[in-house]
């Protein structure tokens, strides 16, 4: 497979046509030499099985933190036409929505005081791990209004602040989200866990602003050099992972019927305009809304935390903005000289809207949209801006993160839970978590460096770098 | 339990082998627990599942995305599986004991059970399966 991929440019790489048989586009991807060295022949024969998929256009794409997943790969972007193209949960994944916000404080590392208690404090207050419950008791049909409303149902109750709701991506609400098309067990699994963080790479870091790239960009989205910020990475909880297990099931059958021939069964899909294919987006739409207010409550749990022992206002802590890792979007896009709407799938990859796009709230349309690369557990995290050449190239897309590049098992056997949180904490960054394994899983030593990653996505300009983020303390589930 | 781990980057891909089907689909739902929760005791809690699908591959997905979402909304850490599968169809009797957050908490989440790489083969002394889980 690998020997199939020619090289265009400095970072840019493409699988021709042929690779895999049945592909209607060429895969492209963007990647440097080190980073090139580790990538999986797995990864390059999905982003070429996705490149069969009915209706895609000009590319299949992996963006520089691609790596092998199942149906797409991890750091995959395609966009379908509406008339003939489909829709495919394998092109999001089981956690629907999966995706990151940025909150900013008022404080500075010197008003930082107790930070061990502080991280404990948050262990304690958000709920994480397996079989974890959160703070709310809902109903049914709040349930059902929260897969409606997104992130507005939590600041309705109380739980933000009206301004939170601008800072998100589609404000935190996609209008398509249909309730109705969510299964009764998608539901049960999501009413005991809305505030949770879950398991696996999920975290919340406290962080401090090293390192200032753009200035304008940085005062635009109120980052400023030593101050305290809090990143939250969490997606949909079992209601995602249940909807995607259903409807994926529903579309198989889908598949058949609308004689698709496919390479992998997780690329089961069907088209954008069947009852299938629109059932599964309104049930994707309501569990990513869910995945938003999730978020939410997460963050209003921290302001909370940050208000009481900081003794700060609860108004003085901004949501710089969040953004989604798994999700199909209709977004307009210039195709051929003219400006269609596409069904734009990121599978681990982040959108990075240009200046002047729609959605984005008034101070910063003239920048561009904030993009959250979290860094890998005791890494840097990097705050980006959106550009016109991510509109031009990439469907206004870029990386999600750093990228594995050590499978779980072998980062368990090669790296010791203890040690690395031993080491972290000597470096002056608190982890807490449920076990050591959790740790080891997620070590450093595990992922693609993500520094190089966002080099790469700068250095190509489909997003530029705006801050440097530090990690002090981590919650992971 | 006779299950290895395979090579995979981002999520779980196990190969588990098994005399019969009926015991693959069992000891894969098992291991699939101790993924998520670590080391279990055996329990008294019981649930009953009933399945039919398009084919074995099939029926396996279903199985082990009803073990997860029962585990998760019935509290339930299942330890001990009994599988009956006829054709396409099966019966199974799991059972296990209740989610314990003190001791439960050894394991990583999985959020779901994929096509991808999904593969029942049988051999001479018995059947073969590798799977993958997304956590």
């Amino acid at each position: 497979m690998l020997e199939q991929v020619t090289r265009l440019g400095e970072y840019e790489w493409e699988v021709p046509k042929g690779t895999v048989p049945g592909m209607r586009v060429p895969g492209r991807f963007f990647l440097s030499d080190s980073l090139y060295k580790s990538l999986e022949a797995g990864a390059m024969q999905q982003l070429a099985n996705v490149a069969t998929l009915p209706g895609i256009i000009r590319y299949s794409m992996g963006m520089p933190d691609i790596h092998w997943g199942y149906g797409f790969p991890i750091g995959g972007v395609a966009a379908f036409e509406l008339d003939t193209g489909v829709i495919s949960p394998g092109g999001v994944g089981f956690d629907i929505n999966c995706g990151v916000r940025l909150l900013s404080t008022p404080l500075t590392l010197a008003d930082l005081g107790h930070r061990r208690e502080l991280i404990e404090t948050l262990y304690q207050a958000v709920p994480t791990g397996v079989g974890a419950k959160g703070p709310l008791k809902l109903s049914l049909g709040d349930l059902g209004d929260m897969m409606v409303k997104g992130a507005a149902w939590p600041v309705d109750q109380g739980y933000g602040l009206l301004e939170d709701l601008d800072h998100c991506e589609e404000q935190g609400c996609m209008a398509q989200a249909q309730r109705d098309a969510v299964s009764a067990k998608a539901k049960q699994r999501g009413m005991p866990q809305s505030g949770t963080l879950g398991a696996g790479n999920h975290f919340l870091e406290v962080q401090v602003v090293k390192e200032i790239y753009d200035q304008d960009a940085a005062r635009a989205y109120g980052i400023s050099p030593g101050q305290i910020c809090v990143m939250i990475h969490c997606g949909s909880r079992g209601l995602g992972h249940q909807t995607c297990t259903d409807h994926l099931k529903v579309l198989e059958g889908a598949t058949k019927r609308y004689n698709i021939v496919l390479p992998d069964r997780q690329l089961a899909c069907a088209p954008l305009s069947s009852p299938e294919g629109k059932a599964y987006f309104g049930a994707m739409a309501a569990s990513a809304n869910y995945a938003w207010a999730n978020r939410q409550m997460i963050m209003h749990v921290t302001r909370t935390v940050f208000e009481k022992m900081y003794r700060i206002d609860y108004e003085s802590m901004h949501l710089v903005y969040d953004i989604a890792h798994n999700v199909a979007k209709m977004e307009e896009h210039s195709y051929e000289g003219k400006r269609i709407t596409v069904c734009v799938h990121r599978k681990g990859a982040t959108r990075a809207f240009g200046p002047g796009s729609p959605d984005l709230p008034p101070g910063y349309i003239k920048i561009g949209q904030p993009v959250i690369i979290p860094g890998s557990m005791g890494s840097s995290s990097y705050l980006l801006r959106g550009t016109t050449t991510a509109m031009e190239r990439t469907f206004g897309s870029t990386c999600h993160g750093a990228g594995r590049i050590l499978s779980r098992s072998a980062a368990k056997k090669t790296i010791n839970g203890e040690k690395v949180k031993n080491s972290l904490s000597r470096e002056g960054i608190i982890v807490r978590a449920p076990n050591d394994v959790a740790i080891a899983e997620e070590a450093p030593g595990a992922y693609k460096s993500s520094a190089e990653v966002v080099r790469i996505v700068d250095a190509l300009g489909i997003s530029n770098l705006v801050a440097r983020l530090e990690p002090l303390g981590v919650i992971k589930g | 339990m006779s299950y290895e781990e395979l090579d995979h980057t981002a999520d779980i891909r196990l190969r588990v082998r098994s005399a019969t089907s009926d015991s693959l689909f069992a000891e894969t739902s098992l291991a699939m627990m101790q993924i998520v929760y670590g080391e279990s005791r055996p329990g008294t809690v019981s649930q009953t599942i009933e399945l039919s699908a398009e084919n074995i591959e099939n029926l396996l997905l279903d199985f082990l995305s009803e073990i997860l979402f029962l585990s998760e909304v019935e509290n339930i850490v299942f330890s001990s599986a009994v599988v009956h599968i006829t054709g396409n169809s099966l019966c199974a009797r799991v059972t296990g004991e209740p989610f314990d957050p003190e001791r439960h908490r050894g394991g990583t989440e999985i959020k779901g059970v994929s096509y991808s790489g999904l593969r029942i083969v049988k051999e001479d002394e018995g059947y073969v399966l590798d799977i993958l889980f997304d956590v």
